[in-house]
């Protein structure tokens, strides 16, 4: 027998490892909460999921897509090819050997462009250590695979020289497959899995689906403390990691050295069911590490200074989903922080301190600030601004939200009431009935007060008639229109720049040119990425004539304020604040104004001191066009151009 | 140790809805910090604001129904004597009632307590069945009273804030209900009437004209001067 | 007790003003007369308008919270008065001698740390008040614990000293034998601290119901809130009673003489206090909400050294504003303004400062601002009461050199 025939026995060697490496964390996973799962679907759907979904993902790296394209694919041609090798007619085939010598080419030639990421020096949001190793292993077996099989291609000339190189491929392979528990491998045959039974079907194929799910009140635990508290396909999803680290470099708290890093944090979480980390994390350690004991295991407390996370990394988070976004392996890292958020504020009451004022508040007067119900409308003295209850019926039902209480957003409110008013727009509001939608203390992780929340609001929404809720914060469109459902609130849901495009569309405002302003736009997470809203307000700032510049980061992709998720209630230290980091990105691109579409980065970015652009609300702006437009429909020069106010 | 808190009919100032009084959520997280068996004691009908108790670290909650216009104090002395409860803690002030704060000293009468009024911390004395108390007194001095047990000791807003609210350990809690004789409040000859907000003194610096203390660039030795010389003439500190 | 008859002639006459040319004759009316001794001065709606004018430049804004004598101390009606009446009334203060009172009103004086607070002024105007009321006559009686300056200014016409030995049912006790022995009308107490506590205990001790928390205190009324302020009770004014802060303009009239009243009571022990230590508050470590005088720091200081050294000579507690807090040159919990700390301090000294809207908000209740600033048209030089343009890392060290000297 020549050495080259020992290679399909390596490769079944190789799927026996693996087997019982992975079999090991099959039975973690089972150690889980059940969840429904659509086996049939979900396999049926892998291969769309994986070709387009994560793709085009890991393509906005074009290093990362180039490299595991040849890598993947040659690995999986090339064990493919080996295992049909048991039969003894093609074995002897020289053809079939050399065919197999082209799947490990590949293979190798994606192999350098993986060392060329890590090596001389390994890009910063990498992991080190078994993942530095890593190339070494698939250089091992791709380099040992070609040698073996092309000898054998070209008749095996030197069986000696052969059996070297198949000593080589075998010590790759095998350790390729012994990493299938806690090294790198383990993302390849996780994700797969990950990808058939993902907690969150619906996401892929292009659309889109952020909303938090509900949890039981009456359950006997409420949030997750330890591994087993979270369903089986989260605890998968964890496993199926790569810690490529773009999540970390999305991070708005990473980056303000806030101690949060998405990456270390799954790893930490895949980590704590087998009872701590295998071998020391190599990635980058949170920012600002607070010290943890990192008792772990299935049954042991994730979030405490004794287990494995720190408490304050837990409430670093914005709940921005721009690691969720730029995460190839579709891991759901916003879900796991709530279901643990929601265990420690439901369960321990261990709620940063800041953070439980607004809560209380919640509890005593439906209202995160303290506020008076009754003086939601206070601001819109003078403006025309009926309340629904008078007449029981509308066409658009304007949701005020937080805004109304302060009074920058109060600005913001008034222009889009006056601009609804300049368009005949029949509008009402629910005046004192309208309680807070919830978000806040739905990210804070008090689901009690959040469900208590939806049921009065939808409660009250169901008891009028209207076509849609039109809302100026994003948050509240979110919960109105993604996590009111699970309640039975099903109302269609607007938002304010979607709809003032509709009506310059449909030519009910004719708002002036605003010229000769560069104006960048910041996309508010729960517009862009929780709804996919980016066109709207872009298409509002063009037809206002304004010159549209963009950051580097904008869309779908665009980075956080800091005022998402109760973040500027738990106020976690870091090294700078978030909202001057996005406000350097918007200095960069030299524009005069910030437009903004959404209350909390209106009230986060323009809390930047020092020298910077204004900071407007779309809606200021088109009010301030149609303001301008009036203005030179009445005067007989209408066509001089229009200076800005 | 054994400890009950009292605890009152508190309105929300906003909404209204009965929650539970931040100085007695406060006072709970007194009793918590001090170890030993906490319990929650309420006279009344009220339950929803009280039960927020729960949620804040207590684990049984006692309530003796009574009619809301009922005096309380017979009933609570008549349970407090059968607890022997070696601490009661009270808000300095409780609410929903006559809101005069008088009850707790009321109470240590008819109990024969010694009562100490607006404790910001609490701590076990060296002996046993001792309390050492801090009072909160004005411009951050504290006055560290030593009380023998059993004692009764009212809670002020400067203690630590409460223990944040846990709504699974509040649906976890135990309330138990118990019947009380009503006695009749004694009716009062004062004129009740809705409120009214009345204006309060306002605090702004005395009207000596701004103009004439406004000084553009002095000196540095003579801004000292003018600022020392300002904060002692209006009597905020005295220095040398 | 009879009332003086008024010869309306006579103090017309009395009340005549020297005039000019033309022979019209002009009066003063609102000048007290020795016919007219008694009975209310005739208002004077422009000069309490004028009076209660907020002396700050921009928008007029008038405080009319206390009608008719303005706010702080020295009454603007008075200089209002003293300006246009062409015979002055004597400016001198002259001690005001109840020899024989009607009646007396007990004021509960707390003065912590030996000197009279504002409420504490608060507490004996409103005495005064009492005592003035109906036909007057009255005089208030301040209960002390030790030897104060200025009650007489404060309106306190008798003193009476009761000793404490730091154990609040002694001390309790003590008033009410006073209370027995002397059967005052009133006893007016502050809603706050030892006052309110002591309140509760002689109410309790009496038998006697305690109208607390009083927010509006005429002489023939008062008025407390009532069921968290859902209701409110009002009443004649009872024997005890309590003040709420702010409620109760302090007296602005003629001193009285505070002459002491002796009293001797046995004192009394507490079998259940084993010990009483007071430890003074250390304004360093203090919280900005507790403190009465915040040294705060903003955009116009770089060195935080010299400013935790002043913070400290000055005996003030360190504040900030948000973006030094931000900069992390300041801990989190020294920021002061809408998003940090709301204060209730007296005073609050901004070095560096210019007063963003937010900043300005958390030092509403600051009765006394110091700014030094380097720029004129900040926000934080029009607020305060004493301004000073001048750059604050230069004032600083200045400070710290005088405080030394003056210290040693």
């Amino acid at each position: 027998m020549t050495p080259a025939a020992f290679l399909p026995w390596l490769v079944v060697a190789m799927v026996a490892v693996a087997a019982v490496q992975l079999g090991r964390r099959v039975a973690l996973w089972r150690s889980g909460r059940p969840a429904k799962v659509d086996w049939v679907a979900g396999l049926k759907a892998l291969p769309k999921r994986y070709l387009v979904d994560v793709h085009h993902v890991v393509d906005r790296d074009k290093s990362a897509s180039r490299m595991h394209v040849p890598v993947a694919g040659g690995l999986v041609a090339a064990s493919g090819l080996l295992v049909l090798g048991l039969i003894p007619a093609l074995a002897a085939s020289q053809l079939y050997w050399a065919v197999v010598t082209l799947a490990f080419l590949i293979m190798a030639a994606g192999v350098v462009l993986v060392g060329r990421r890590r090596y001389p020096r390994a890009m910063k949001r990498l992991s080190l250590g078994r993942w530095q190793r890593f190339p070494v292993y698939l250089g091992a077996f791709a380099l040992g695979g070609i040698l073996t099989s092309a000898l054998a291609a070209f008749g095996n000339p030197v069986p000696a020289i052969a059996f070297l190189t198949f000593v080589v491929a075998a010590a790759g392979g095998l350790m390729l497959a012994y990493e299938v528990a806690t090294g790198p491998m383990r993302h390849a045959l996780a994700g797969a899995t990950h990808l058939v039974a993902h907690p969150r079907a619906a996401r892929f194929e292009g659309s889109r689906e952020t909303g938090l799910r509900p949890i039981d009140l009456e359950g006997d635990k409420l949030g997750n403390e330890t591994p087993q508290d979270f369903a089986w396909n989260r605890l998968l999803s964890f496993d199926a990691c790569v810690q490529c680290g773009r999540c970390e470099a999305a991070c708005p708290a990473f980056a303000a050295g806030q101690p949060l890093s998405p990456k270390h944090l799954i790893a930490d979480l895949a980590a704590a069911q087998a009872g701590g980390h295998a071998r020391p994390y190599a990635g980058m350690p949170y920012p600002n590490e607070r010290p943890v004991a990192g008792s772990a295991g299935l049954h042991a407390r994730i979030v405490s200074p004794e287990g494995m996370i720190h408490p304050d990394t837990l409430w670093s988070c914005t709940t921005c989903r721009a690691c969720v976004e730029e995460c190839p392996m579709m891991i759901e890292h916003v879900d796991a922080i709530v279901d643990m958020r929601r265990f420690q504020t439901l369960e321990l009451g261990a709620i940063p301190l800041k953070a439980e004022e607004p809560l209380g508040h919640y509890r005593g007067c439906d209202e995160p600030n303290g506020r008076a119900l009754s003086e939601r409308t206070d601001f819109a003295a003078g403006l025309s601004l009926p309340r629904i209850a008078e007449t029981g019926e509308t066409d658009i039902l304007l949701w005020l939200g937080q805004a109304a209480y302060d009074l920058r957003g109060q600005r913001t409110l008034r222009a889009l009431i006056q601009t609804l008013n300049a368009a005949g727009v029949e509008f009402a509001v629910l005046g004192a009935e309208e309680r807070d939608c919830g978000d806040l203390a739905r990210r804070l992780g008090d689901e009690a007060t959040f469900q208590r929340l939806a049921r009065q609001n939808i409660a009250t929404l169901s008891a009028y008639r209207f076509r849609r809720i039109l809302t100026a914060d994003p948050h509240a469109l979110h919960v109105l229109r993604n996590e009111y459902p699970a309640f039975g609130g099903d109302f269609p849901v607007i938002h304010h720049t979607a709809f003032l495009s509709e009506l310059i569309a449909e030519k009910r405002l004719s708002p002036a040119s605003l010229a000769a302003r560069a104006i960048t736009y910041h996309d508010p997470c729960y517009l862009g990425r929780y709804n996919g809203e980016t066109e709207a307000p872009r298409s509002l700032i063009d037809a206002l004539g304004l010159e549209r510049r963009e950051m580097a980061r904008s869309g779908k992709r665009s980075m956080c304020c800091g005022g998402g998720g109760g973040a500027p209630s738990t106020d976690i230290p870091g090294d700078t604040r978030i909202p001057d980091i996005r406000m350097s990105q918007a200095r960069e691109t030299g524009a005069s104004v910030v437009a903004v579409a959404c209350p909390q980065c209106t009230a986060m970015l323009e809390g930047v001191t020092g020298e910077r652009p204004d900071v407007k609300d779309i809606a200021e702006l088109v009010w301030e066009a149609v303001q301008a437009g009036s203005k030179a429909t009445a005067s007989t020069s209408a066509a001089r151009e229009l200076e800005p106010a | 140790m054994k400890s009950v808190v009292l605890l009152s009919d508190a309105r929300h100032p906003v909404s209204g809805r009965a929650v539970l009084s931040r100085l007695e959520a406060q006072a709970i997280g007194l009793g918590t910090a001090l170890g030993g068996t906490l319990t929650g004691l309420h006279a009344g009908d009220c339950e929803d604001g009280v039960q927020e108790s729960l949620g804040h670290g207590l684990s049984a909650l006692d309530i003796l129904s009574l009619p809301p216009e009922a005096d309380p104090v017979s009933a609570l002395t008549d349970f407090l004597k059968a607890q022997k409860a070696d601490l009661i803690l009270a808000g300095r002030r409780g609410e929903g009632g006559f809101d005069s704060g008088l009850l707790p000293y009321a109470l240590a009468e008819a109990l024969g307590l010694p009562i100490l009024a607006d404790a910001v911390a609490l701590t076990p004395g060296e002996a046993t069945d001792t309390l050492v108390v801090d009072q909160a007194l004005a411009k951050g001095a504290r006055r560290r009273v030593t009380v023998r047990l059993p004692a009764l000791v009212t809670v002020h807003p400067l203690a630590p804030a409460p223990l944040p609210f846990a709504f699974g350990a509040m649906r976890r809690g135990t309330i138990r209900r118990h019947v009380a004789e009503a006695a009749d409040a004694s009716t009062d000859p004062v004129e009740e009437r809705p409120y009214r907000a009345r204006p309060k003194l306002m605090r702004t610096s005395s009207a000596t004209a701004s103009a004439e203390n406004l000084h553009v660039g002095p000196e540095p030795e003579e801004a000292a001067r003018l600022i020392l010389d300002y904060l002692e003439s209006n009597g905020i500190r005295r220095y040398g | 007790m009879t009332r003086p008859r008024i010869d309306p002639r006579a103090s017309r006459t009395e009340q005549r003003v020297a005039s000019g040319e033309n022979g019209r004759r002009r009066y003063d009316l609102s000048s007290r007369t020795a016919s007219n001794p008694i009975g209310p001065p005739r208002r004077d709606p422009r000069q309490e308008w004028a009076a209660s004018l907020i002396d700050r430049p921009g928008r007029r804004r008038y405080d009319r919270s206390q009608r008719p004598v303005a706010r702080g101390g020295a009454s603007n009606v008075e200089a209002a008065r003293v300006g246009s009446a062409a015979e002055a009334v004597s400016t001198e203060p002259t001690v005001r001698i109840i020899e024989e009172p009607a009646f007396l009103v007990f004021a509960f004086v707390d003065a912590p740390g030996g000197r009279l607070s504002r409420f504490d002024r608060q507490v004996l105007g409103g005495a005064r008040l009492l005592a003035d009321a109906g036909g007057g006559g009255g005089a208030v009686v301040a209960i002390v614990a030790e030897e104060i300056d200025g009650l007489g200014a404060a309106g306190a016409d008798r003193v009476m000293s009761l000793p404490t030995n730091g154990s609040a049912s002694a001390r309790a006790a003590a008033l009410r034998a006073a209370i027995e022995t002397h059967a005052p009308r009133h006893v007016l107490f502050a809603e706050d601290g030892d006052a309110a506590d002591c309140a509760r205990r002689l109410s309790v001790a009496l038998g006697e119901p305690l109208f607390s928390n009083v927010e509006h205190l005429t002489a023939r009324q008062v008025v407390r809130p009532n069921r968290g302020r859902r209701a409110e009770l009002a009443a004649a004014p009872p024997r005890l009673m309590t003040l709420g802060e702010d409620r109760a303009k302090m007296h602005a009239g003629a001193p009285g003489e505070a002459r002491p009243l002796e009293f001797e009571t046995a004192p009394s022990d507490d079998q259940a206090i084993l010990s009483v230590e007071i430890i003074p508050g250390d304004p360093a470590r203090l919280a900005l909400s507790e403190t009465d005088f915040v040294v705060s720091a903003g955009n116009g200081v770089t060195d935080f050294e010299g400013f935790r050294e002043l913070a400290a000579l000055m005996k003030g507690t360190p504040g900030a504003s948000r973006v030094v807090c931000d900069a992390g040159l300041m801990p989190r919990g020294a920021q002061v303004g809408a998003s940090g700390t709301v204060l209730a301090a007296d005073c609050y000294f901004a070095l560096g400062i210019s007063g963003a809207p937010q900043h300005l908000q958390g030092i509403a209740a600051c009765e006394q601002v110091i700014a030094v600033n380097t720029d004129l048209h900040a926000a934080m030089i029009e607020r305060a009461g004493l301004a000073i343009v001048q750059d604050a890392q230069l004032v600083m060290p200045a400070l710290i050199k005088l405080l030394k000297e003056r210290q040693s």
